[in-house]
């Protein structure tokens, strides 16, 4: 696979219809490796659906989804245009980690387990050793000592970690984060938020749609701020926070940080 | 030892009831001592009978579990019969009265059971007929099932036309269909598919009939239930499943289908106590069931009783089987 790409993920011209509802009006997004972005904005923005839409979770109705530049979604009015073979697709997804607001644990298999299932059964890795980079991934999010129990004897927090270090068991370049910590009572945020905040330190690439503002003006590269199906202003943190530009975002962030 | 502590109180209670029927069953007359206590003609005639070609004395003797039956009858011009009860050391004779009522019971019960007769009688063979149309009822449901939810318009058409057909007409008249209707029309008999040498083809060929017959009927209700648990399965789990690259298949086999499992046990007890009750329509095919020989006692005897203690041996493998699916309820509930 070719390391030479400008961009790790790009979509052009990318829209979604539910029916007669537009949720994604036209979004345009190039990421670079190592980025990390964090989209905020109100709720039935569209945050989530493009989110979903990047890993095929949702079926855009028309754009282009480039993976490593190369082509692997192009739509136009519900029909696929052109695609990468299905094989290939399958090989990029995997190159996609996600991490969901409800953490979708599987709670019939223990923590450990959780962790080492996709990539034996996905990566054809062997099992020992997929338990062992299980436990380092555990380990790294704090949680070791809880291997064997299974997901419904851990907090929200401690789920959320787990399944961290789900998706960063399938070796991701990139990790998709769709409010992970919406669920969650508030005490229990700080320990997802910090290990969020050590992977963007040691250089994932990282998609983040949130409403914590103070991650996202600490760790992101770059804040979206979608509202109605666009990208209604993007700037780095600094921009956006503290000298928004549309009136759209002033108002968003009155509302929120004065909450 | 974790097992022991976990269930202390019906390990006891098992361990009671155990010991207690070993002892009274240890204590229970022998046949010879049961007969010793036969009226002095009667002993007369059964050791004259040991020396005869032809005997004149009809001797049954029934031992159910803690109690014993012996039933003396001769035949010819002057019939006489002796019934007596053996109990803990004790021979009641059990001509009239209310001894004669229990010894009827015990015979009657032992005569159910399908005791002194192969697996295919009495409680042995309701057992055994649903056990296994729970088994392939529910392999069969799961094909069903997954053909049902599945995209494949051709697929899932077909299992719903089958499960539409099989939940649409009578049990009764599907096992007619398979035992008298699909011979008739391929030309062929049920006993055949045994030896001819086998003295049972008949009633074999008979039970392999209604077992595809139940079968059949129950994978269509097997698959409402397993549909119905694939379905409660929370959405996030397929989408976690697809995020981690998991084929459809690995998704079904590996995630939903295991969760499923623990939400159909309650409906799979119903459907297994439902299958056991409907398992008395074999009757109509000449299957030595338990209703089929109540009836025949019924008929032959004259004895109203008979249907009570059929509906108590229905009630206690009801309960019994009520108690284990509880149990691996609690077993597949250990994540929750």
């Amino acid at each position: 696979m070719s390391e030479n790409y400008e961009y790790i993920l790009k979509t052009e011209h990318v829209s979604k219809h539910f029916g007669k509802l537009e949720v994604l009006k036209d979004i345009n997004l190039s990421v670079k490796k190592g980025e990390v972005i964090c989209i905020i904005g109100p709720s039935g923005a569209g945050k989530s659906t493009f989110l979903r839409s990047l890993n095929q979770l949702e079926k855009i109705t028309s754009g282009k989804i480039f993976i490593r530049d190369e082509l692997f979604l192009h739509r136009e009015k519900d029909h696929t245009v052109d695609r990468l073979p299905h094989e290939k697709q399958q090989e990029l997804l995997l190159e996609m980690g996600m991490v969901f607001q409800r953490f979708n644990l599987f709670p019939h298999m223990t923590v450990l387990q959780n962790v080492y299932e996709a990539p034996v059964v996905v990566r054809k890795k062997k099992k020992e050793e997929g338990k062992a980079h299980a436990m380092e991934l555990l380990t790294r999010v704090g949680l070791a000592d809880k291997a064997d129990e299974y997901p419904s004897r851990l907090s929200g927090g401690q789920q959320q970690r787990v399944a961290i270090a789900r998706a960063l068991a399938m070796n991701p370049e990139i990790m998709l984060f769709d409010e992970p910590t919406s669920a969650l009572d508030p005490e229990l945020v700080g320990d997802v938020l910090n290990v969020m905040k050590e992977l963007a330190d040691d250089g994932m690439t990282m998609l983040v749609v949130t409403h914590e503002m103070g991650f996202a003006r600490e760790v992101a590269d770059r804040v979206l701020f979608m509202a109605d199906g666009i990208i209604a202003e993007e700037g780095t943190p600094e921009q956006i926070f503290t000298n928004p530009q549309v009136e759209r975002t002033k108002s968003f962030l009155n509302a929120v940080l004065e909450a | 030892m974790k097992f022991l502590k976990k269930y202390k109180k019906p390990i006891i209670v098992i361990a009671i009831i155990v010991v207690v029927v070993i002892v009274l069953g240890a204590l229970k007359p022998t046949e010879q001592e049961m007969l010793s206590c036969a009226s002095p003609e009667m002993q007369k005639m059964i050791r004259e009978d040991a020396t005869r070609t032809r005997k004149r004395v009809t001797v049954t003797y029934e031992s159910l579990i803690v109690v014993n039956y012996l039933s003396l009858s001769t035949s010819g011009a002057q019939e006489i019969s002796e019934h007596y009860v053996g109990f803990v050391r004790n021979v009641y004779p059990a001509d009239e009265g209310p001894m004669k009522v229990v010894g009827q019971m015990v015979n009657y019960t032992y005569r159910m059971l399908g005791c002194g007769e192969n697996l295919m009688h009495g409680a042995k063979l309701t057992i055994l007929l649903t056990t296994l149309t729970v088994i392939f009822g529910l392999l069969l449901g799961t094909v069903l099932a997954l053909g049902k939810i599945s995209k494949n318009k051709i697929l899932s058409g077909i299992s719903s036309g089958y499960i539409f057909f099989f939940r649409g007409t009578p049990l009764l008249i599907q096992l007619f269909v398979v035992y008298f209707t699909v011979p008739g029309i391929f030309g062929f008999a049920w006993r055949d598919i045994f030896p001819a040498s086998d003295a049972e083809a008949v009633y074999k060929g008979a039970f392999t009939a209604a077992l595809i017959a139940f079968a059949l009927n129950s994978g269509a209700y097997c698959a409402e239930i397993v549909r119905s648990a694939i379905q409660s399965i929370d959405k996030g789990q397929y989408e976690a499943a697809k995020a981690l690259g998991m084929t459809y298949g690995q998704t079904m086999g590996l995630i939903i289908v295991p969760q499923s499992i623990r939400r159909m046990i309650p409906n799979v007890s119903n459907e297994f106590i439902m299958i056991l009750k409907d398992a008395s329509l074999v009757f109509a095919i000449s299957l030595m069931d338990i209703t089929t020989i109540s009836k025949n006692i019924m008929t032959s005897e004259g004895s109203y009783l008979v249907f009570i203690p059929a509906l108590v041996i229905y009630l206690v493998i009801t309960a019994f089987f009520g108690f284990i699916f509880n149990k691996i309820e609690k077993r597949f509930s250990v994540y929750e």
